[in-house]
């Protein structure tokens, strides 16, 4: 019962995750119809700022030192003495770390809002109107693209990158067995779920909310009304690129940097389809579910199994319900 | 249109007369071609790219010395991005067009090696080394024309888990990637595990890279193991575990194959977060760079480092993997010298009988003493212990031989 | 001008090759083929037969998307299942057939297994459509190669380790070097291009056609969707059975990790490039996705005269070359190559009128 818990909260948090990933393709498509299937790419690119921002530019000979690592005094007194690795060490490591954290996501956010207004631009307003097909794939041309310009930009394989939050071990007794948790996922947790629920806010209660939904609902009405359709295009990209920004930074400090970070991009787009395109609630609960059951699976059949978890589950989901639990049927006219 | 082996093998013998083309003529080629794919993308990129500057070096070395007896050599590094398929087919778009000339390829991982092997047979019949220590390629009988410059993954762990047993550990846990290179042991290693009475209460497979790095650390936490092996890990994934399971405050002692043992890596982990390798272990079948007092091939290497590499960090730091790949390369280059000087021609099987034959040779560098090709393998090795302070590996044990 | 294209009969009309100019381009196509085995050398045979096995599945995505208008982003999964067909009968089968009749036995066998797993994956077909449905075959593809991986069934595949393939045997001719191989994968896939060109003009083909125009259109004007969909499935997977067979022959050794999603997309991609729904597309589409990377190689390494160091960014070039081009046919000339060459052809046939 305890290891359940333990793995079923693990699941909890990968969802969380999942669900900041899955806000960016449900938000570019209510507004524009377009699948980003290189979501997960743009994803990567985040991880991969955030890094630069947060790592290499820190790292300069140029840069102020207090930039790679804040040592006013207190900090130093405060250090010294302390075990390695205990929890106040960790939390004092953290506070050193801060400067270039913030850097590094504020950095990556504006860089990742540039690469997402330039592909709108560039790529996905030529493609206005155009077949559900050729959308798809000039989204899977997308993916060749980016995956090729990272490789020739970063290599990083091997660099750590600073947690957002300190990464405390927390630990307690739960129904006889100890559960293990990171200070820092938690916190990563709590960020993913915020701004999903102020994305859901803003799209139900802002202005732009309502534009992003009234263009979804009828594109030629909304331009009518005086909706600057356009513009919400590119809002619903750069809304898509920075949450990426957000959801990359916590995926590099989680998973390490990679290129293998844009195949989450697949997997959330099942989860999405699971959940239903155009549905933020529905799409929540299938980001928290395929994250438990990937938990669970992970604990019962090993590291290998918990990966087709979402493919097997948006097999499942469609064959019963075709456009996802919660998902609005289109209706189709000859 | 018919056309039959006969008359289709009559034509093309026909028309190799008319056109002149080598394809059956051999004639001693103006120079020799070894081929090799390197992972300079993809998620060992690292190790590729600090691979890639040896082969510079090896080929002005040799060339000085004279190539193979007086005919140069020249290397042909293509990137794999550590897919098999790439390298298969660099592989062979080098037969292709380098065709005789091309007396050996370098492959660049377990499953380049696996997926090469069924085509070296009869005309297109290469000698080949690799970074991969598979223990299957460790069998003359199944792979007569590849071989490993060390020890097999599976020596490797055993030596580990006797320094476990040794040690008095009662429990260990594997964790590895999902990939050959990964697999490799396991088996094995749970078969000696058993043997010497160390219970296995943990089999984790993990992604090569972006694994799931909080859930495969409870997992580890969880099991409650004195001693976790990693293995099949390069750059990335093996640091972050480790991280993982010292931030828990876990006491659990991790111990590394080849891979895991090199010392950029040691040191970026320690700059970037902290001594979280302090007593970090592993299996190396070579000395280090460091080590060359008395390995005068070692300081050949360092004397052409300063030169050629100068204002890089390669001037005075040879990598690891960069050392495997030039004992590779040194292996292959006695077997071809060893042929050549026997006055026979340079066809794989020929290379092949010169290479299995090569015994207690003085490398001047690389291993503890002279050593004998077993199986197609170097069976020897010997357990570092990393040093956070120093930023080194040092010994903890003797040269063994497995 | 346009001459020698007179029907008389409507026998005339309906033939595969038409007119005078497809006749004598088939004819001509076959000795160049021909000619190329007997003289290109070991490079342009190796190339030629990747093509020739990638063109044999990306004409059968070609019957699915093309021709009835189903994404699929899984038609990897159908090679690799052709390929591992092939290789575990021919595993189990040795000894009960003699080898020189086991091409002959395993290769329809593989087909027809292929086109049954292919009516299963089109199931869902009948339910969603467009994005759901390259989404399930995604997924579809990645579950395929999961299962393939699985030690349980190692004994049969593999694994993750992959395994030895058998070479082609034809009555005792083995073809064991790769201009042998080239023979038969030309023959193959010139054969399954005619036979594409010749089902879009029976009754399946065109009701192809009307389901891809509209299915709901169609399914009123009686075509039955179940019926035809399905078959649609089941022939492009049959296709890729083929190819997948060749594949294994072709090269010793086989692994899951070449059939992933990266052979999918490519298949997909050499179609769009190509043209869709055009018999020659996928000629044109799998010259330019097999060409395109050794062209950036031989220029690469042409300027950086074969330097390691710079060896390193060929490969996302590559990747990069291979993004735009998609990127650049979908948003500038979405029929593909196959529309230029018929503009270029109408224009030389109306020389030296007006072109247009």
């Amino acid at each position: 019962m305890g290891q359940l818990t333990q793995f079923a909260i693990n699941g909890l948090m990968s969802g969380a995750i999942y669900a900041l990933i899955a806000v960016g393709i449900v938000s570019v498509y209510k507004a524009t119809k377009v699948v980003n299937f290189a979501h997960g790419y743009l994803i990567m690119f985040g991880a991969y700022f955030y890094y630069t921002f947060a790592v290499i530019i820190p790292g300069q000979e140029w840069a102020p030192s207090w930039l790679a690592s804040w040592e006013p005094v207190w900090l130093v007194e405060m250090k010294e003495g302390l075990p390695m690795f205990s929890p106040m060490g960790a939390v004092l490591d953290w506070v050193q770390n801060v400067p270039r954290i913030i850097f590094g996501i504020i950095g990556a956010l504006i860089a990742n809002a540039i690469v997402g207004r330039i592909i709108e631009r560039t790529l996905m307003r030529p493609l206005m109107g155009q077949s559900i097909f050729a959308m798809i794939m000039v989204t899977v041309g997308l993916i060749s693209i980016m995956s090729g310009a990272a490789s020739i930009i970063w290599t990083a394989d091997a660099d750590f990158v600073p947690h957002i939050a300190p990464n405390a071990p927390v630990r307690f007794e739960l129904f006889g067995s100890t559960i293990f948790l990171f200070g820092a996922d938690l916190v990563n947790m709590l960020i993913a779920l915020i701004i999903f629920g102020g994305i859901v806010l803003m799209v139900r209660y802002t202005k732009s909310g309502v534009a992003i939904r009234a263009t979804a609902e009828d594109q030629s009405t909304a331009y009518s009304m005086g909706i600057s359709v356009p513009k919400v295009f590119s809002r619903a990209w750069v809304l898509a690129s920075t949450t990426g920004a957000i959801a990359g930074a916590i995926l590099a400090t989680r998973n390490g940097i990679s290129p293998s970070l844009g195949l989450f991009g697949f997997s959330v787009l099942a989860i999405v389809l699971m959940g239903g395109l155009d549905s933020y609630i529905g799409v929540f609960l299938a980001a928290m579910a395929v994250g438990v059951m990937e938990a669970m699976t992970q604990w019962q059949l090993g590291g290998d199994w918990a990966e087709i978890v979402p493919y097997v589950a948006v097999l499942a989901v469609l064959l019963i319900r075709p456009h996802g639990l919660f998902g609005s049927k289109e209706v189709e006219r000859i | 249109m018919k056309l039959n082996r006969r008359s289709f093998l009559a034509t093309t013998a026909a028309t190799t007369a008319v056109v002149g083309t080598p394809m059956i003529l051999k004639a001693q080629p103006s120079e020799y071609v070894l081929g090799a794919s390197l992972p300079l993308t993809g998620p060992f990129a690292t190790a590729g790219q600090l691979v890639a500057p040896a082969f510079q070096l090896a080929a002005k070395l040799f060339n000085d010395e004279g190539g193979i007896a007086g005919t140069p050599i020249r290397f042909v590094t293509e990137d794999s991005g550590y897919v098999p398929q790439n390298a298969l087919a660099n592989y062979q778009r080098a037969l292709a067009t380098e065709g005789n000339a091309m007396i050996g390829y370098f492959a660049d991982s377990t499953g380049a090696m696996k997926l090469i092997a069924p085509e070296l047979k009869g005309e297109n019949a290469r000698i080949m080394g690799s970074t991969s220590f598979a223990s299957e390629l460790a069998n003359p009988e199944t792979h007569p024309y590849q071989y490993m410059s060390g020890p097999s993954y599976q020596s490797q762990f055993d030596i580990l888990l006797e320094n476990i047993a040794a040690e008095g550990g009662k429990s260990v846990a594997f964790i590895y990637s999902n990939t050959e290179f990964g697999r490799d042991p396991i088996e094995h290693g749970k078969a000696t595990a058993e043997r010497l009475g160390i219970e296995v209460v943990l089999e984790e497979a993990t992604k090569p890279q972006g694994a799931d790095i909080p859930t495969h650390v409870t997992k580890l936490a969880q099991s409650g193991a004195e001693y976790c092996i990693l293995q099949g890990y390069v750059t990335g994934v093996w640091p972050q575990l480790i991280g993982g399971a010292r931030q828990f405050g876990l006491p659990t002692k991790f111990k590394g194959t080849f891979w895991g043992m090199e010392k950029i890596i040691a040191d970026r982990i320690t700059k970037e977060a902290g001594p979280f390798l302090a007593g970090y272990e592993g299996v190396m079948p070579y000395r280090y760079f460091w080590d060359r007092e008395d390995a005068p091939r070692y300081q050949q290497y360092a004397a052409l480092s300063k030169e050629m590499f100068a204002g890089t960090p390669l001037e005075n730091y040879m990598s690891t993997w960069a050392i495997q790949t030039m004992c590779g390369l040194e292996i292959a280059m006695k077997a071809f010298r060893d042929t050549a000087e026997a006055g026979l021609e340079l066809t794989a099987d020929n290379i092949a009988e010169k290479l299995t034959n090569i015994s207690d040779w003085d490398t001047g560098g690389f291993f503890g003493g002279p050593v004998t090709m077993e199986s197609n393998s170097i069976r020897t090795g010997r357990v570092y212990e990393y040093d956070t302070e120093s930023g080194l590996f040092n010994p903890k044990s003797d040269w063994l031989t497995v | 001008m346009i001459n020698g294209n007179l029907k008389a009969t409507y026998a005339a009309d309906e033939r595969v090759l038409n007119n005078s100019y497809k006749q004598a381009f088939v004819y001509g196509t076959m000795l160049a083929l021909a000619f190329f085995a007997a003289f290109a050398n070991e490079y342009m045979i190796l190339i030629a037969c990747k093509m020739g096995i990638l063109l044999i599945a990306v004409v059968g995505v070609n019957i699915l998307t093309g021709y009835t208008g189903l994404v699929s982003l899984g038609h990897g999964a159908f090679v690799a299942l052709g390929a591992y067909t092939v290789t575990m009968l021919d595993n189990g089968l040795t000894g009960i057939i003699p080898n020189q009749f086991m091409f002959f036995v395993v290769v329809p066998i593989a087909i027809a297994v292929t086109a049954l797993i292919g009516v299963l994956v089109g199931l869902p077909s009948l339910r969603v459509k467009g994005l759901y449905l390259a989404v399930a075959t995604l997924a579809a593809n990645f579950i395929v190669i999961f299962l393939i991986e699985q030690d349980a069934f190692a004994p049969w595949t593999g694994g993750v380790v992959g395994i030895d393939t058998p070479d082609a045997n034809l009555l005792g001719w083995v073809l064991d070097t790769n201009r042998e191989m080239f023979i038969l994968i030309s023959v193959v896939a010139f054969t399954s291009l005619l036979a594409a060109q010749n089902l879009i003009r029976t009754r399946v083909g065109r009701a192809f056609i009307a389901i891809r125009d509209r299915d709901y259109s169609a399914e009123i004007l009686g075509i039955s969707l179940l019926r035809y969909k399905l078959t649609s499935f089941a022939l492009s997977a049959a296709y890729c059975g083929l190819a997948g067979a060749m594949f294994a022959f072709f090269y010793s050794r086989i692994l899951p990790e070449q059939f992933e999603l990266d052979l999918s997309l490519e298949l997909v991609a050499a179609l769009i490039v190509g043209g869709m729904g055009r018999t020659m597309g996928p000629v044109f589409g799998v010259m330019v996705i097999v060409m395109m990377p050794e062209v950036i190689k031989v220029f690469a390494a042409y300027f950086t005269g074969g330097d390691a160091a710079s060896a390193r960014y060929i490969s996302p070039l590559q990747e990069i070359a291979f993004g735009l081009l998609l990127v650049f046919f979908l948003l500038k000339e979405p029929l593909g190559i196959n529309h230029i060459t018929d503009r270029i052809l109408r224009a030389a046939n109306r020389w030296p009128f007006a072109r247009g």
